[in-house]
């Protein structure tokens, strides 16, 4: 059994280049040229990721992209119109919307699999409606429902739909994490969760109080009112940052132990291991720093956190090959169309292999 | 015999790679032969190679068309090879580290600017003209539909003060662009003036988009038997509807969220909320500006209609002696009752009278 160990070659300053013009000609064709900025990014992230000397391929045409791109804008678009000209239809469209999600997951994944390659072979995605509804809309209310206590559940059902419907070719992924081997990795979160979270509302609620007592006064009679908007927006803003903050740092914890149980739990081709051991407070810190580092910098530094988070991902994931990976036969596909994927891109969710 | 390209040779849909060269004939035939031994594996015309776009120093790909690839780190040699058939990559070119790249951060920056503050409020503007008027009376209907379930109740003023009140709100509309039509292209009136009971909202007024303007017995009660102050705020509610504030605030919101959504993709999750929040703050400083785009445009319309153009000043007044006395009011957030409005308008007021006469 030989360990194969991803490797993302992917440099800063040659990052630099590609992401400052992808963003310049972007604005200049006012968003049209994103759909190419995309391909060329996927091309370049894609293309430095290596695993046993060979590298993947992205192969989404822009245009895909475009149409995909528009399509999503109108009903985004149509569905914002909606809820501001019929508030009470509103609700009606949004129980459709709760509905059609499924079925962009379904389609964006499947148009991602196939778009993808790697020496030479298409990967493919068959997960169906249902299992993308129980996953994403059932998943998504139990965690709501339960304040979180059943997310390891959702985590699962998530994690199956997506890897156990992944096809390499024409060989199959198979993925069966626990759930308790999931809880493992959920302690640690909560707890930290509900003992800052009442830290944190302590000191809120003194502060506050104290504020918005001595300060109210002055609110009113103050020569200029304007600011004092300004004033209460930032104190609220302030108040909400350390919460956010502790949420954040509390699901990215999670988040990357629940990534390390599922993939060690994931088998190429009834042979291939697929091994996950990053660890879970440096990628907390990476993204939190990246984010940072990228708001502070007005967007200048995102290249960089974005090859820094490649890196860490790629050092910390592997595969225990136990024949050679030359093996694999591809079933050609055509990869469709490109809405569902446009939807995921466009609403900021970010999946991945 | 024009140069050679070495990189690896994948027959189709297989993964199982060969050490192999690429090379190129005058007649732009391309041959691919194994690495040792020089053994034909592949051969096109290279017009049917589909070889992939330079992007970086990822390794590039020729795809031929019974499906197998060439696959190469030899960037410059590919290009070299191609080069009397095909250009090079354009994008690639401009994307090479450089101190180019500071000036693209330049135009970035002065873009980005300039696209917020001239071509969003273009859009803008090109969708306010182009939205038909049924699309702002259904969104107004709406509204009042559900605030009338919710929140209203009848007003309980007594009829002659509705109609004195209704008779000045009358003049003052026949005086705008809109209130001269009588009626809009959709066959509804081009102002109505209603009346309700506040409940919760309490003293207020407020217009829809559709030319529809609600106001409740509360403010009323509060003006005592101020009539002009009132006749004030309306005008302050009919200048939102004449500048079409609502409209326009919807689809800034949609066009700058809109941007943010596309260039969004390279700017990274966590920054992208960021920023969206960040344009909701903006946002609130732009209503602000509407609500005193507003008060100059009740100064106006009150001085055009020979009533007094600061009487809205007193409606401040009100205000902010109310909010002295309690200490806190849902206006604040809505209408905030500044001394410096109060000023401003006193101010324009008198401008007003002195040059208009």
């Amino acid at each position: 059994m030989r360990y194969e160990q991803f490797v993302f070659r992917g440099v800063t300053r040659e990052y630099f280049g590609i992401w400052i013009v992808n963003v310049l000609l972007t604005i200049v064709t006012l968003g049209i040229y994103s759909a190419w900025a995309k391909v060329r990014r996927q091309r370049y992230f894609y293309g430095n990721t290596y695993l046993a000397g060979s590298s993947f391929e992205y192969h989404a045409r822009p245009m895909q992209i475009l149409v995909g791109r528009i399509i999503v804008l109108v009903l985004i678009g149509g569905y914002n119109l909606i809820i501001n000209i019929f508030p009470i239809a509103g609700l009606i469209v949004m129980v459709g919307l709760l509905f059609a999600i499924p079925w962009f997951v379904m389609r964006g994944m499947r148009f991602s699999a196939r778009v993808t390659s790697y020496r030479n072979v298409r990967f493919d995605f068959t997960g169906g409606y249902w299992g993308a509804f129980l996953a994403y809309i059932v998943g998504g209310m139990i965690i709501y429902m339960s304040a979180g206590i059943l997310a390891p559940l959702a985590s699962q059902w998530m994690w199956k739909y997506q890897l156990n419907n992944l096809r390499f070719g024409d060989r199959p992924v198979l993925c069966d994490p626990r759930v308790d081997r999931i809880y493992t990795q959920w302690w640690a979160p909560a707890i930290l969760f509900v003992a800052g979270a009442a830290f944190l509302a302590a000191i809120v609620g003194v502060v506050g109080f104290y504020l918005f007592y001595e300060l109210s006064d002055s609110f009113i009679s103050d020569s200029d009112n304007d600011m004092s908007i300004f004033v209460i927006v930032a104190l609220i803003y302030a108040g909400m940052i350390p919460f956010i903050l502790l949420y954040v740092v509390c699901s990215l914890i999670y988040t990357a132990g629940v990534r390390n149980i599922v993939l060690n739990e994931t088998l190429l081709d009834g042979r291939h291991l697929v091994a996950s051991h990053i660890s879970r407070w440096r990628y907390a810190g990476i993204w939190i720093t990246n984010t940072l580092a990228t708001v502070f910098t007005l967007g200048l530094a995102r290249p960089w956190a974005a090859i820094r988070m490649a890196r860490f991902l790629a050092a910390g994931t592997g595969l225990y090959a136990t024949t050679s990976l030359d093996e694999f036969v591809g079933a050609a596909q055509q990869s469709g169309s490109a809405v569902g994927s446009e939807f995921m891109d466009v609403e900021g969710f970010d999946f991945g292999f | 015999m024009a140069s050679e390209v070495s990189g690896e040779w994948r027959p189709p849909a297989t993964s199982r790679a060969t050490p192999a060269c690429l090379s190129m004939r005058a007649d732009g035939v391309i041959t691919v032969t194994a690495a040792d031994g020089g053994r034909p594996l592949a051969t096109a015309p290279q017009v049917t190679v589909e070889v992939s776009a330079r992007v970086g120093q990822i390794p590039r790909r020729l795809s031929f068309p019974d499906g197998g690839q060439f696959e190469t780190a030899d960037n410059d040699g590919v290009d070299a090879l191609l080069a009397p058939f095909r250009r090079k990559g354009v994008v690639h070119g401009l994307e090479r580290f450089g101190p180019r790249l500071f000036v693209f951060v330049a135009l970035v920056v002065a873009f980005s600017f300039a696209l917020y503050r001239y071509a969003v409020p273009v859009l803008v503007e090109v969708a306010v003209a182009v939205t038909p008027p049924i699309v702002s009376e259904l969104m107004s209907k709406s509204v009042l539909v559900s605030l009338d379930q919710g929140v209203f109740e009848p007003s309980a003023l007594p009829a002659e003060r509705q109609k004195t009140l209704h008779d000045g709100f009358s003049e003052l509309t026949s005086l705008t662009p809109r209130g001269k039509l009588k009626v809009t292209t959709t066959g509804s009136p081009a102002y109505s003036l209603n009346f309700r009971k506040g409940g919760f909202i309490g003293p207020n007024a407020f217009a829809l988009p559709d030319g529809t303007v609600v106001l409740t017995d509360e403010l009323v009660d509060m003006a005592g038997g101020d009539d002009e102050l009132i006749l004030g705020v309306l005008a302050h509610e009919i200048g939102h509807v004449d500048r079409e504030h609502s409209l326009r605030q919807l689809y800034r919101a949609a066009g700058v969220t809109t941007l943010i959504l596309l260039i969004g993709g390279d700017i990274g999750a966590g920054a992208q909320d960021v920023l969206v929040q960040g344009t909701a703050v903006l946002a609130l400083s732009y209503s602000r500006s509407a609500e005193r785009e507003a008060d100059r445009y009740s100064v106006e319309l009150m001085h055009k209609a020979g009533r007094d153009p600061a009487a809205i000043a007193r409606f401040f007044e009100i205000l902010r002696d109310r909010l002295g006395d309690k200490g806190g009011n849902d206006m604040l957030s809505t209408h905030p009752a500044t001394p410096e409005r109060i000023e401003e308008t006193r101010r324009y007021a008198e401008e007003l009278q002195a040059t208009g006469g």
